[in-house]
């Protein structure tokens, strides 16, 4: 019953989508405001369907049908309700659905918001919007369809994935960075829409940058939540293993940062129009790379879902996609004309142009580097990986550069600034560059790139505080408070102005912290028996005894440690391996003491609880934490110059 | 219509086309072993309960399916009863031969007494064995040809019907 109401559903949202997809165009062509009409009912009829489709689902994995195929894969009596209402997400079949939830969300909030406006454009945008999502019901219905029936009925599963059920992180890892893949869909749409009509103007161009800040929000908090689940589970103390699927998390995240600035300047100076477009619907193919690379079996990723029959599929999407792009690119691209010009190279919008540029070199740099092995087997079949050697030698250096401009881009005026300006804009800042190395050089960091890092990085925040600042200060002149400075000029007039500063300072932080944690942690290896203790840094680290936990769906081993620095107690640490009946290896569970200015990290890497030794890996790593606080600074920012007015 | 856009577009789709349609059906998981194609590395080991000394070598002849195990590793349960299956079965083609290491002689006779041994199971004490063969993880499995020469490995736990095809191409 369950099944047949899911398929049935799918099925629907499958014909809906084409059917509404079909309208669109035809809308968009003959411009009857009738037809446009019919098109946002479907957009909202799709989403409606895709809920239902969805809900049924839930109601099947917490009630245990186990008549439902995917139920039966991911399902479990043993697991906790919580972890049964995430298996939604925790296998291909449900994921997929879930995207398609997503998708429904989306589409029906954005034709919503635009019900009356932009007519000219909604047509093709809903158009393009159902046509993937129609694919999306395709994969549902087919290849990917959890809505199967079994027979005999099993009395229980086998219960989701291991790694989701091992700590939190994974449970809102995976929505965020759905909710950044799947709303790329939606500036794609408008992209589209705009070179099958064969203008952008600056009106059309608010909900475009609005549409593609609001998944840039989401995935920039998935890529950090994503690096946070890694460090606090995968045991190696590190935050990103280059994984082809942590990668490809990157390339869109990178392309529609070089979107959101390309737009900017597109608004200033009428320039960069076709760029801009390109840009949008390159983020839009690269969330499609980036899933057929998780789903098709074809890339080694901790991510990856086990080799399904959904590649193929998905591979043709991504062709029909370019495809599509490139073509609509090439008929109107030369329509898309500047109606301004660049009038130097050193002002605010020749630093945006160079930071475009940079961001397309890096996105490109990270793409080779991940689908390089592929072309080695293809061509000769060796088997070879590229790892962090490349990336250092290739994304430092070009990081490093886009901190540089990070500094200097806000720091110049716009247009054709006179050398005195230029001079006068870009010497003060050099103070906090100067002061922030010092203070890195005298505790003690020796790395030429950290220090440069620290150097770009101070001037930076130096810069991105006066553009702040400023505001305030010209009202406080006018007779303002502070308060109603900060209010009105911050949050009410400015906030588009002042979020983008709120993400610019949270970038600067989450750079200064990548480049010193992972040029100044510290490691050692011990075998500790009990009552043993071993130093790393400041630190005691004393191995107070090994238990074995059972749990219904896991057996734990919990070793635990007592920290203590300078005679003083800091905490009492407890890394564990769990080990899940589906794993061929356990998963540990790291115990990380975590302060502002740095982590002790410890894993184990054996434990016997005979014999009570333990063998653990300790480390030390400065600044971690401000990774994951940046984020709060870089979501919230985007929120506020999300929320800005017109 | 540009042009340009248009070819540049096309080659850029053929290509990814290309190379992921060929990538289809590889096991990303799967790395060569360096050791396929050559010559067993030698060892001598002790046969847990017995205590007999069972050398490679003394097994030319006959084809050998070497299974690298543990009593920790939750797979090679999973994988035991279709190896005990599979020994009984092709027993008189075939020699089978488990080998067990970071583990412990009494862990290793209490698993047995309780889900049964069709074959000698040989105690890797000091892990040397199992680094000669580069063994990242458990299970793994090697199948070697009756003149000592490695044809195939094997990671994580078998299938019977995996077991069998390989079998066959030991045995061909």
């Amino acid at each position: 019953m369950t099944a047949t109401l899911g398929n049935f559903l799918i099925l629907a949202a499958l014909l809906v989508a084409t059917a509404g997809s079909m309208v669109g165009f035809a809308a968009g062509c003959s411009g009857t405001p009738e037809g446009l009409k019919w098109a946002q009912r479907f957009a909202y009829a799709f989403a409606a369907l895709m809920a239902l489709a969805t809900i049924v689902m839930e109601a099947a994995l917490l009630s245990h049908d186990f008549s439902v195929k995917y139920v039966s894969q991911v399902g479990s009596r043993a697991v906790p309700a919580w972890v049964t209402f995430v298996s939604l997400w925790s296998s291909l079949e449900g994921s997929i659905l879930f995207w398609g939830f997503i998708l429904g969300l989306y589409i029906a909030g954005t034709t919503w918001v635009n019900r009356n406006q932009h007519v000219d454009y909604m047509p093709y945008a809903i158009g393009v919007w159902l046509g993937c999502a129609a694919f999306f019901s395709f994969l549902i219905a087919g290849p990917a369809n959890p809505f199967g029936s079994v027979s005999p009925v099993p009395l229980d599963g086998p219960g989701p994935n291991p790694l989701l059920q091992n700590h939190f992180l994974m449970i809102i890892h995976p929505p965020f960075l759905y909710l950044g893949y799947v709303g790329m869909t939606i500036p794609f749409g408008f992209a589209s829409a705009a070179l099958l009509r064969g203008r952008l103007g600056l009106g059309f161009l608010r909900p475009l940058r609005a549409s593609l800040l609001l998944p840039w929000i989401f995935l920039t908090v998935a890529i950090m939540l994503g690096g946070w689940w890694a460090y606090e589970v995968l045991g190696w103390g590190g935050y990103w293993a280059l994984d082809p699927v942590e990668n490809a998390t990157l390339l869109p995240w990178l392309t529609a940062t070089a979107a959101l600035h390309s737009a900017i300047v597109m608004e200033r100076r009428g320039v960069l129009k076709g760029w801009t477009v390109t840009l949008v619907q390159a983020s839009f193919l690269l969330t499609i790379l980036g899933t057929f690379m998780t789903r098709s079996g074809v890339f080694n990723s901790v991510h990856s879902f086990t080799q399904s029959s959904i590649g193929p599929t998905i591979l043709v999407f991504l062709a029909v996609a370019i495809l599509f792009s490139v073509i609509t690119l090439a008929m109107r691209i030369e329509s898309l004309e500047a109606e301004g010009k660049l009038e130097s190279a050193v002002s605010r919008e020749g630093t945006f142009l160079i930071n475009n540029l940079l961001f397309v070199l890096l996105t490109f740099t990270v793409l080779i580097g991940t689908v390089f092995p592929l072309i080695v087997e293809a061509v000769n079949g060796r088997q070879m990986s590229v790892g962090r050697p490349y990336f250092d030698a290739m994304v430092v250096p070009i990081g490093t550069a886009l901190l540089f401009l990070l500094g200097v881009g806000p720091a110049l005026p716009w247009g054709r600034p006179r050398r005195d300006e230029v001079k006068r804009a870009l010497l003060f800042p050099l103070i906090g560059g100067i002061v922030l190395a010092g203070i890195g050089r005298a505790l003690g960091v020796t790395n030429v790139w950290t220090l440069i890092t620290l150097l770009f990085g101070g001037y930076a925040a130096w810069v991105t505080m006066a553009e702040m600042w400023l505001p305030l200060v010209q009202r406080m002149r006018r007779g303002d408070s502070f308060g109603t400075a900060l209010v009105q000029g911050q949050l009410r007039r400015g906030r588009r102005r002042f979020g983008s500063y709120v993400v610019h300072a949270g970038m600067v932080v989450v750079i200064i912290a990548i480049a010193v944690s992972s040029t100044m942690r510290t490691s050692h290896e011990a075998r500790l028996s009990r009552g043993q203790s071993a130093k790393i840094g400041s630190y005691d680290v004393t191995f107070i005894g090994a238990e074995t936990l059972a749990e219904p769906h896991r057996q734990s081993t919990v070793a635990h440690f007592r920290v203590m620095s300078n005679g003083k107690f800091i905490a009492n640490l407890a890394p564990r391996m769990n080990q899940y009946q589906m794993m061929r290896e356990p998963i540990g569970t790291p115990d990380v003491h975590s302060t502002l200015t740095g982590d002790l990290y410890l894993s184990i890497m054996n434990v016997d609880v005979g014999t009570q030794n333990a063998g653990v890996l300790m480390i030390t790593t400065p600044m971690v934490a401000w990774i994951w606080i940046s984020v709060i600074l870089m979501g919230l920012g985007g929120l506020v110059a999300l929320i800005s007015r017109p | 219509m540009n042009r340009t856009v248009l070819v540049i577009g096309i080659l850029i789709t053929a290509a990814i086309v290309a190379l992921f349609a060929f990538s289809f059906g590889r096991d990303p998981q799967h790395i060569n072993s360096p050791l396929v194609g050559r010559v067993a590395p030698r060892f001598a080991l002790r046969a847990v309960g017995t205590g007999e000394v069972i050398d490679i070598e003394s097994l030319r002849g006959k084809p050998v399916v070497l299974n690298f195990w543990a009593t920790w590793c939750m797979p090679c349960h999973a994988e035991h009863p279709i190896l005990q299956q599979a020994a009984r079965a092709l027993g008189s083609d075939v020699q089978f031969v488990g080998v067990v290491f970071g583990d412990t002689e009494e862990n290793i006779q209490a698993f047995i007494r309780e889900r049964g041994e069709a074959y000698p199971t040989l105690l890797d004490d000091k892990g040397k064995t199992s680094i000669a063969y580069g063994v990242g993880g458990v299970p793994e499995t090697f199948f070697i040809d009756r003149n000592g020469k490695i044809v195939a490995k094997y990671e994580g736990p078998l299938s019977f019907e995996m077991l069998q095809t390989y079998v066959r191409k030991v045995l061909s």
